[in-house]
């Protein structure tokens, strides 16, 4: 690039040009840079012949440098303590200006860094990456993943939700398992008799300080060991046994500039833009890169109904469940653990089992290849179950699959002797499979996953599948029904609930109402318009009076969806059996009494004699309260709509920002694109 | 020939796009990182305006505790007219006695830099290097000055100003302290910053 402006300029720049060479020239005598970005890009020849598949190791660094820059910004309004945890990273998303943004770019970073992982590692077990004489390539790769996933968990910790919560603990129990030594190891492990803010404080040490350390030198471990024995191939022979005159490998081709630029600069741009569409349209991606119980604070006295881990660990926890019997006198549990960390460790040899004479599946046989394709369906299928419920069906397919996942490995050595292998060509060569070749694999390996999980399938998954919700529209342009809503909301909520993320100013702001009009007519205490929306009812009021303290609601529009709160909130019915005298339809024993009665009037629920009012049929009672049924309905829908805005005041704001990011994005992938192509001609 | 003088002119063009382009990409990026060092909306809040109330304040007195203003500290100070009268007793030994450094707002660039000459508010900080000045507010000498007409003393490097914020001449600090901007809500309550008279 230089070298085309230095030719059609004057002689000014070739001043600075000549500068920055002295430079270059002075630092070199005392420090081998020149030497070092020969070896490594310029002078550094790399099969000229990648694919697809071969886009995700660069990725992943560019991942690795998202995360570690997200990250580093986190720590400097993240408070590391059980008390404030969960707070902080609120105040992330809300007060500090762009902090959601890097909060939604780490926690969708973490699940892009695993998918790519993932990705680039089906790629070496795919052209055989891992053999002679890249076997510490694969040993150090298998560590990177290895210190990933530790701080995938522990990363998770942080945030101190439910699921922070429960999740750690489920974990972390594991040591427990361990015979004789387990119970103290669990105690110190933990710091104490619970996950607690000692468990905290020394994973977000660990997390943020030691193992970005180890990460990084991993990192740089594998690729030198990369570029000391060079990059494999999808034909998986060696370029370096194939020299021009010039001792430079004839299908090779220098890393920089043609990766670099003509190649992976438009792969590079093309994962931006997907990653960038997640982090402004889907940053929660349904649940599984932000988990919904992780909207509700840790609470060690309750466990949520469901304590899923992150998708990237479900095949391991299949594993650790798929086991259930005891052995040798040891608990099951101890042999789950063994089983998971074995999945795990079996990969690290994986370089010594294969002993197949040719690398790429390419020339291999076709017991590699079915091998291959039950491997990715043991893992797939392994995933999704450790995303559900158990039942009798799933743990025995869990377990059959399981099997099927180590045989993979344990009889590789035996079916890559037994197999007739092609030879592979003496040249690299283009695309191997054919278009319908590759669907065909494709959606065989659908077929593969999709027929074990609807076998064991269940009709009805949850019991709240049966309720059906009403829907309601939420708009964050009709300022009106927001401002409406925020008005019933302090008026009927807020003497219990707090929104005590939020502030009164910003809310102002984004439903534009005039401070003036929050201050006298909203806030009923003396708190200031730039403070958050608390109420002072004392905690031990609150549990005398109700069973236990009425929950903050800054984020219940983030756990319940707008159609469940509008339903329930219609759903209270006259229940003399109740100590407030109502119940509630979809939250049968709710302890909270229907604020909004005087408004709705009284509701009747007609069982039709049977016992279960969970079917019961809801009557208003007309005239009994001061609006009719429409009226009340649409004070509802408004009052969801502004708990929806609350949850994420910034929901519309991401969505706008996104569209011209995902356009810049575009354009820039198109210019990257061209420009690939047009210098690519000179290598071809 | 022809066809590679097109593609110069075509490599030319895309390097030069994608280049531009990249860079506003960088730059763009670099957004999120730079904003989130701006004061959060709790440090706004912080910074907000605050309400002191003065009407418990005594002549010759300095409120007490001390009140804050985005953190840093309000001295609220009623002087006598003796006070007053000592104020402006001898310029010559001040080093901007007519407040002509702009470290205080336009209503309070006066003899007494004040809205009104019995009180004083001032940021409790002296700008030498930002210690905050020990108040001696009688009239008595001081170990520090033998001839001390009442004033602020700075225990770090010694700055000594008088009871307007004034700098004395020979101390480290060459500028008066600052007068934050501030109001009266009627009579009882002192506003600092806002600058115009509420009328509610
Ligand atoms: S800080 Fe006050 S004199 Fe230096």
């Amino acid at each position: 690039m230089s070298d085309s402006n230095n030719t059609n300029d004057t002689a000014k720049p070739g001043r600075f040009m000549s500068g920055l060479i002295g430079l270059r020239d002075w630092t070199d005598a005392r420090l081998p840079i020149v030497k070092a970005w020969n070896t490594h890009m310029g002078q550094y020849y790399a099969p000229k012949n990648f694919n697809f598949w071969y886009f995700f190791g660069i990725i992943s660094l560019v991942v690795l440098v998202i995360q570690l820059l997200t990250g580093i910004w986190l720590t400097m309004n993240y408070t590391p303590s059980a008390e404030a945890a969960f707070a902080s990273v609120e105040y992330i998303m809300r007060d500090v200006e762009w902090g959601w943004l890097l909060r939604y770019m780490h926690s969708t970073g973490a699940s892009a860094f695993f998918v790519v992982i993932y990705i680039h590692m089906f790629r070496g077990l795919m052209y055989g990456s891992y053999q002679k004489p890249r076997e510490l390539i694969w040993v150090f790769g298998m560590a990177i993943y290895l210190v990933l996933m530790m701080e995938g968990f522990m990363g998770y910790v942080l945030p101190w939700g439910q699921l922070s919560y429960w999740g750690a603990n489920v974990i972390v129990s594991l040591a427990g398992a361990i015979p004789v030594i387990g119970d103290d190891l669990l105690i110190w492990v933990r710091g104490d008799y619970l996950i607690s803010g000692a468990t905290l404080n020394r994973f977000f040490a660990l997390h943020v300080v030691a193992m970005p350390i180890v990460l990084i030198a991993l990192v740089v471990l594998h690729l030198l060991a990369l570029h000391e024995v060079g990059s494999n191939n999808p034909d998986g022979i060696e370029i370096k046994k194939n020299k021009g005159p010039d001792g430079i490998p004839l299908d090779g081709v220098p890393f920089h500039p043609y990766y670099t630029m003509y190649h992976d600069l438009a792969g590079i741009v093309l994962f931006l833009f997907v990653f960038c569409a997640i982090v402004f349209f889907a940053p929660e991606m349904g649940g599984y890169f932000l988990e919904v119980s992780n909207f509700q604070e840790a609470n060690s006295l309750k466990t949520p109904e469901h304590v899923p881990p992150v998708w990237y660990f479900t095949p391991f926890y299949s594993m650790l469940r798929a086991v259930t019997y005891p052995l040798f006198g040891i608990d099951a549990k101890f042999w789950g653990m063994l089983v998971m960390f074995g999945a795990i460790a079996v990969l690290f040899v994986l370089p010594w089992l294969d002993k197949s004479p040719v690398r790429s599946m390419r020339y291999k046989g076709w017991f590699s290849r079915g091998a291959l394709m039950m491997f990715l369906m043991s893992f797939f299928v392994l995933g999704v179950l450790g995303t559900q419920g158990v039942s009798p069906a799933k743990t025995l397919m869990a377990q059959f699959m399981t099997v099927i996942y180590f045989a993979y490995f344990f009889a590789m050595p035996w079916y890559t002797r037994m197999e007739k292998t092609a030879q592979p060509p003496e040249r690299v060569t283009g695309r191997f499979i054919s278009i319908p070749q590759l669907l065909g694999s494709i959606l065989l390996l659908i077929l593969l996953v999709v027929l074990p999980l609807m076998l064991v399938s269940e009709k009805a998954e949850a019991s709240e599948a049966n309720l059906t919700l009403e829907h309601v529209e939420t708009s964050f342009d009709d300022k009106g029904s927001l401002q409406r809503g925020f008005t019933t909301y302090m008026n009927y909520c807020s003497s219990c609930h707090e929104l005590g993320y939020a502030r009164f100013a910003r809310t102002a702001d984004d439903l534009e109402i005039p401070y003036e009009l929050v201050v006298e007519n909203l806030i009923f205490d003396d708190s200031l318009i730039g403070d958050l929306i608390t109420n002072s009812m004392s905690k031990d009021h609150a549990e005398a009076w109700f069973g236990a303290a009425p929950p903050d609601l800054t984020l219940i529009g983030r756990v319940r969806t707008p159609d469940w709160l509008y339903t329930y909130l219609k759903s209270f019915y006259a229940d003399e059996s109740r100590q407030f005298g109502t119940n509630n339809k979809i939250f049968p024993n709710v302890g909270m009494p229907n604020v909004l009665h005087e408004l709705q009037g009284d509701v009747i629920c007609d069982a039709h004699g049977e016992e279960d009012a969970s079917h019961c049929e809801l009557s208003h009672v007309a005239g009994t309260g001061s609006l009719n049924e429409a009226e009340f309905d649409t004070v509802v829908a408004e009052l969801v709509n502004f708990l929806y805005y609350i949850g994420e005041p910034i929901r519309s704001r991401r969505q706008e920002i996104g569209i011209w990011v995902l356009a810049f994005l575009g354009v820039l992938y198109i210019l990257t694109a061209l420009l690939g192509r047009e210098f690519s001609k000179d290598y071809h | 020939m022809t066809d590679d003088s097109t593609n110069a002119g075509r490599r030319r063009f895309l390097v030069g796009s994608t280049s531009v382009v990249g860079a506003v990409g960088v730059v763009g990026a670099a957004v999120p990182f730079i904003g989130s060092w701006n004061p959060s909306a709790k440090a706004r809040a912080a910074g907000a305006p605050v309400r002191i109330d003065i009407s418990r304040l005594q002549v010759g007195e300095m409120l007490g505790p001390i009140p804050a203003w985005r953190g840093r500290p309000i001295f609220v100070i009623k002087r006598s007219e003796e006070l007053l009268e000592a104020l402006n007793e001898d310029p010559g030994r001040l080093t901007d006695p007519d407040s002509e450094e702009p470290e205080q707002p336009g209503y309070a660039q006066n003899e007494y830099r004040s809205r009104t000459p019995d009180l004083m508010v001032l940021i409790g900080l002296c700008p030498h290097l930002f210690c905050s000045p020990t108040p001696h507010i009688e009239l008595r000498p001081q170990p520090f000055d033998e001839e001390w007409r009442g004033g602020f003393f700075c225990p770090c490097h010694g700055s000594r100003f008088d009871l307007a914020g004034r700098v004395y001449s020979g101390s480290p600090s060459s500028r008066n302290m600052e007068v934050p901007p501030y109001s009266f809500e009627g009579e009882s309550v002192l506003v600092i910053g806002i600058d115009e008279e509420t009328t509610a």
